[in-house]
Order: C-alpha cells, then sequence, then structure tokens
C-alpha cells in the first residue's frame, strides 16, 4: 500500500557531519592545546590521589623516604576497626536518601516554575535558592534547637535540612532541563492516545532523563559529603565518612587511617560520575 | 454509524488578549472530508484545533464526534490524532518504535505493534527506515514519520496543524500529493489549519474561513473562490478586484457599465459590490471587443504579470501570462465573463491592498 511520492525526495538524509562548518571545524593548533588543556587538567586531578594510593598500603612511610619502606594493609584493617564500613553504609544511606527526596521535589518545584508562571514565581525561586546564600553553621545552629524541641528524630532531621540544601541544587537542574523541554512532545504523546501516567512515563521520563541523573547525583553529593549538619543536627548518633576523616585527620600519625577514608569518601561520587557519563554518552550514540 | 465532526459555538478567551481567540464558531464536517481552515496569523486557527483536540478547554460550545459530545472526553480518548507544524518525533525511540507508539501504549504486543507500524512506514514511502533514529531523517522524513505515527493511531479525526509550512515548495507539493494517496486509501476525516491558500486549494475539499476567531465562510474550495460570502472573504483570499454598484434584476451597474450576474444565484438587490478574481480577467488587444482599459502598473511574478489597469475611474487587476506584451501605458481591452462574477452586499469601503506574499500566503 505504498504511496508513490517523486523520485529523489526519499532519499534525503543529513550529512553524517552536518554539525561541522566552518566556525566549528577543529584546527591543528587549536586540537594540541584542547589536548594539552586536557592532559594538563587530568594531572591536576589524578596527581593528589597519587599519595594518597601510597599511603593506603604503605605500612611504614618513613620522611624523607620516598616510598613507602613497609607495604600492607594495616591502614585498611586500622579504618575498618574504627568503623569505616558502617560510617559508609551510614554516608551512602544518607546521600541516597536525601536524593531520593530531593529530586522529585526538584523536578516538582522545577516543572511548576518552568509551566506554570504567576506572580509568586519570583518569590518561591528566591526561597528555594535562599539556603545556597545561607551559612549552613547560622541555618543548623537555629534549626537544631527547632528540630529539638519539636521532638524530631535526629536521622529525619538530618535528612530534611541537607534536604533543603540539595533542593536549590535539584530545582536549578530540572529548572534549566524544562527550560529546553518541548511540552509538545507531550501533547502530541496525548493526542496518540496516551494517559498522563503513560505520557510520564514513555515520554516525559526519558527526555528529562539525563537532567534527572544530574540532579540526583547533586543531591546524593550533598548528603554524602555533609559534615556539619550531620554533626550537630545528628548529635553523633550518625557516624558517616566524612565525619570519620575529620575524627581521623584531627589526631596525629594517622595518615593511612585518612588516606583510606578519604579514598572511600571519593570512590561512590567517582563511580556515580563515571557512570553518567557513560550512560550520556551511550545515550548519545544510540541517536546519531 | 459516522456521522463527522461537529463544531457548535465554541468560543476561548485567554488571560491578557484583548480579543478571544474563537468566538461563537461553528463548523460541520462530513465523515471522510478534507477541511482546511484558512486564516491569517493570529485568527485562532490552532486555538480551534487544539480545543477539537481536547488540549485547550472551551469557554463554551461543544464538540461533538459522531453525535457524542466531547466536553468530559479527554484527548487521549477523542479518537483524534494531531499533527504539529514541528514533526515532534519522540527523539528517545527511532522511528518503527515513534510509528507504534499509539498501538504499544494501546498495550498490543511489541512484536505486532511494530508490524503495524511498518505498514504505515510503508504508507508513507519510509519503508527500511524503521531502525534509524529520527534525529538521522531529514526535515520532510521527520514530517512524513509524524504523519505514519497519526495514521498508525487510526484516527477518526486526524488533525493537521499547519504540517508542511516549514518544507520547501518541491517537498510541500509531495506531501499534498501524499496526502491525498492517504486520504484515497484510508479516507480519514481531515481537519487542517493552514495560512497557505494555494496549499488549503491543493488538499482540501472545503474550505473554512477565519478571522479573529469568527468563521466567515465555510463552503467547497470553488464556492469560496467564486462566491464569497463578503468583502473580507474576498480580501482574504486574495480578491483584488471590487467594483461598488447597485444590482436590479440580476445585473450589477457599475461605472463599468450592466454586467449580467451567473444566473445560477439569488443576488439581493441593491447597493452592492461586484467581485471577480484577478486570474478571471480576460486581458484583449485594443481592437478587440470589451472594456476599454489603460495598464497604470505591471508587476512580474514568475511567469505571470499582476497587471493594474484603470477602467471608467476603476481600479482592477489582472494575472496574465506570458502574452500579450504589456507596457505601462498601454490602452487595452478587458471582459469579465459572467460565470466569474459574483456581488456581495453593501458598497466596498476604501480599503487598502491586502498584504500577501508572492507564494499567495495571507499575511493580514
Amino acid at each position: 500500500m505504498a504511496i508513490t511520492l517523486p523520485p529523489g525526495l526519499n532519499q534525503q538524509t543529513l550529512p553524517k557531519d552536518a554539525a561541522q562548518n566552518g566556525l566549528t571545524r577543529s584546527r591543528a593548533g587549536g586540537r594540541i592545546l584542547r589536548s594539552a588543556t586536557a592532559a594538563a587538567l587530568a594531572v591536576w586531578f589524578v596527581l593528589p590521589l597519587l599519595p594518597l594510593g601510597l599511603w593506603i598500603f604503605a605500612d611504614r612511610w618513613s620522611y624523607p623516604a620516598p616510598l613507602p619502606q613497609d607495604w600492607g594493609l594495616q591502614n585498611v584493617d586500622s579504618a575498618l576497626s574504627r568503623g569505616a564500613a558502617i560510617a559508609f553504609a551510614g554516608s551512602l544511606g544518607l546521600g541516597f536518601v536525601v536524593s531520593a527526596v530531593a529530586t522529585p521535589l526538584g523536578v516538582l518545584a522545577a516543572r511548576s516554575l518552568a509551566f506554570h508562571p504567576s506572580r509568586w514565581s519570583a518569590p518561591v525561586s528566591g526561597l528555594l535558592f535562599a539556603p545556597l546564600a545561607l551559612p549552613a553553621f547560622v541555618a543548623v545552629f537555629g534549626l537544631n534547637v527547632l528540630l529539638v524541641r519539636l521532638q524530631v528524630p535526629s536521622y529525619a532531621g538530618v535528612v530534611l535540612v541537607l534536604t533543603v540544601y540539595a533542593l536549590p541544587y535539584t530545582t536549578y537542574v530540572m529548572r534549566l532541563a524544562y527550560a529546553a523541554h518541548d511540552i509538545g512532545f507531550e501533547e502530541e504523546a496525548c493526542t496518540l492516545g496516551a494517559t498522563r501516567g503513560q505520557v510520564f512515563l514513555r515520554v516525559q521520563l526519558p527526555l528529562i532523563a539525563p537532567a534527572l541523573a544530574r540532579a540526583a547525583f547533586l543531591a546524593f553529593l550533598v548528603g554524602w559529603s555533609d559534615y556539619l549538619v550531620t554533626l550537630l543536627i545528628g548529635g553523633g548518633s550518625l557516624v558517616t565518612v566524612p565525619l570519620l576523616v575529620a575524627s581521623a585527620a584531627s589526631g596525629t600519625g594517622n595518615d593511612g587511617i585518612v588516606a583510606v577514608l578519604s579514598v572511600m569518601a571519593l570512590a561512590p561520587p567517582l563511580g556515580l560520575l563515571l557512570l553518567l557519563g557513560l550512560t550520556g554518552r551511550r545515550r548519545r550514540g544510540s541517536r546519531s | 454509524m459516522r456521522q463527522g465532526l461537529d463544531l457548535h459555538g465554541l468560543s476561548k478567551s485567554f488571560k491578557g488578549s484583548p480579543v478571544p481567540a474563537l468566538e461563537e464558531f461553528s463548523l460541520s464536517l462530513a465523515p471522510g472530508s478534507c477541511t482546511a481552515v484558512l486564516g491569517p496569523s493570529g485568527s485562532g486557527k490552532s486555538t480551534l484545533l487544539r480545543t477539537v483536540a481536547g488540549l485547550e478547554i472551551p469557554d463554551r460550545g461543544s464538540v461533538l464526534l459522531d453525535g457524542q459530545n466531547l466536553a468530559a472526553v479527554r484527548p487521549e480518548r477523542r479518537g483524534m490524532a494531531m499533527v504539529f507544524q514541528r514533526p515532534l518525533l519522540f527523539p528517545h525511540l527511532n522511528v518503527l518504535d515513534n510509528v507504534a507508539f499509539a498501538a504499544t501504549i494501546r498495550g498490543v504486543p511489541r512484536r505486532r505493534a511494530r508490524t503495524d507500524a511498518e505498514t504505515f512506514l510503508d504508507l508513507v514511502q519510509m519503508e527500511g527506515t524503521g531502525k534509524r533514529a529520527v534525529s538521522d531523517l531529514s526535515g520532510g522524513q521527520q514530517q512524513r514519520v509524524a504523519i505514519a505515527r497519526g495514521l498508525a493511531a487510526r484516527p477518526e479525526v486526524l488533525l493537521l496543524d499547519e504540517p508542511f509550512s516549514a518544507l520547501d515548495p518541491e517537498l510541500r507539493s509531495a506531501m499534498h500529493e501524499l496526502l491525498a494517496q492517504v486520504r484515497e486509501k484510508l479516507n480519514p476525516t481531515i481537519l487542517m489549519v493552514t495560512h497557505d491558500r494555494d496549499e488549503a486549494a491543493a488538499v482540501a475539499d472545503h474550505l473554512a474561513l477565519i478571522s479573529e476567531g469568527k468563521l466567515l465562510q465555510h463552503s467547497t474550495v470553488q464556492e469560496m473562490y467564486t462566491r464569497p460570502a463578503s468583502l473580507q472573504v474576498s480580501r482574504l483570499l486574495g480578491g483584488t478586484n471590487e467594483i461598488p454598484g447597485t444590482v436590479r434584476e440580476g445585473v450589477h451597474y457599475s461605472a463599468l457599465g450592466a454586467h449580467a450576474l451567473p444566473g445560477n444565484h439569488q443576488w439581493p438587490e441593491g447597493p452592492a459590490t461586484m467581485v471577480i478574481r484577478q486570474e478571471h480577467v480576460i486581458l484583449l488587444d485594443e481592437h478587440s471587443p470589451g472594456l476599454l482599459a489603460v495598464v497604470t502598473r505591471i508587476r512580474t511574478r514568475g511567469p505571470r504579470k499582476l497587471v493594474t489597469m484603470e477602467a471608467a475611474g476603476v481600479n482592477l487587476h489582472a494575472e496574465a501570462t506570458a502574452s500579450p506584451a504589456l507596457a505601462t501605458g498601454d490602452a487595452i481591452r478587458i471582459q469579465l465573463p459572467t460565470p466569474a462574477l459574483a456581488v456581495v452586499g453593501g458598497t466596498s469601503e476604501h480599503r487598502s491592498a491586502p498584504l500577501t506574499s508572492p507564494d499567495g500566503k495571507v499575511l493580514a
């Protein structure tokens, strides 16, 4: 039941290098400079990790020896005996809970700000972004008293405050995503017979997924890396990696343990970041 | 039994807009017909389509499909599909899954939905492109996939919101041909909005002219051009000849003399403006029979010439092909064939030339 169209019209496709033009084409000098900058940045980021890596396996490393004199896993054992595993689980849990609460809230806030502008939009935006301007120390001291008086459990209090601190990030990321989001896709899906739920799951969610992942990652970072809120509102009932790192770093002779805990603190965000990058690359690749 | 689409007294206003987007708009579409809603930008065309689709809720009025009032029916349950000006293909799905979208959300197994989608891709001559990413397709191909996706939803009414306006003329002609063939094979009721009267005339069998949210006239394409209901309709369709005068017993009397009007119509008696489309005015040499006119201006439009003349103090316009060779100041004879004449009530008030683009789009 094919329909006949004039010849030639069916063969039109976009050239693969359509994005390359006189302005964007890479030149030799630019390529070298770009590569050199990338290499310098890589060294800048990786270099501080080298001593950490050495310290983890250094059972003995005295000045002025350039490398550890004795190799082993004593530092790992010591870190574990100080509760590193529990702190790791605590941090991971806190990061995921804050992310799980702040991301959907950020989505709702951003969608509302993007698609339902009103005279209240500006004050609401200001309120949502206020935690970025307010020093955490000031806010936490005030809130600590309030939460104790309201008898809010310490874990819930920590999650609540960290969610407020994560909201500006999730809202901002999602606000940018919704600014570029074409509501026409949803309307089209709707006229094709998709219910609201199907529109959300099959159209909106896949389209905003990259931004959603970025927002969730930032919210996770807020929970994962927090020190002050966990210390003051948690009141010691919640042990996380940053608390343990700070505790170990304040003592002397704990360089190896601090190195182990620091790498533990670095691993999940780095892993998630790599996952995010690889997923994004695969998505871009699958579209081309 | 199919009864078609009926719109009754649709009114819609938007906050902050001084004029309503739709005002008491009524229209009836027979099943299987193709109606083009034609009007200038901002006349309410797209609002009309969105209201029919259920994407806008009218302040007043109703939309009836096969006699059923759709007021409480959500867009996804209306049995309509809409193709927008932009193809809006889902970028996270490949071509085939885009076309299979309507079936998969209805719960049809994916394999069957894809097989079905392939049929519709064949229909729009896009076979073999199913696995490609939508971003790999050209604009015309994307719009064809969008039409296939709309048709695959098996809508009773296909709503087209200026779907070809972003395409180049050659591709647009191909899409018109495609639509004609789709109508032949599937016979859906089509409501299409456009601001291009040539496109409307090429695609539709009925025209509905809209201005400032009001329906000015709804008729067949031929009737709209030859029997405009008002001067506004004539002007919006690009008509430029308006000869004020009086009708008595089927004859229009004016500075140009007496012109018998077509006998197959009851013409109103009294003051009336005679209109004749510029392409129907016959230009002859000075020695032929007809009204004497002097050419005052000639504008070339590709293979055509738009000739402005003055005859008995009346400005007239004619569209001529390359012959006869004319120049400004030439004396010529013109004939106004009776079947091409029409009159509308009242006299022609002072008018400025309608703003039209060279490709026939109504700009204002």
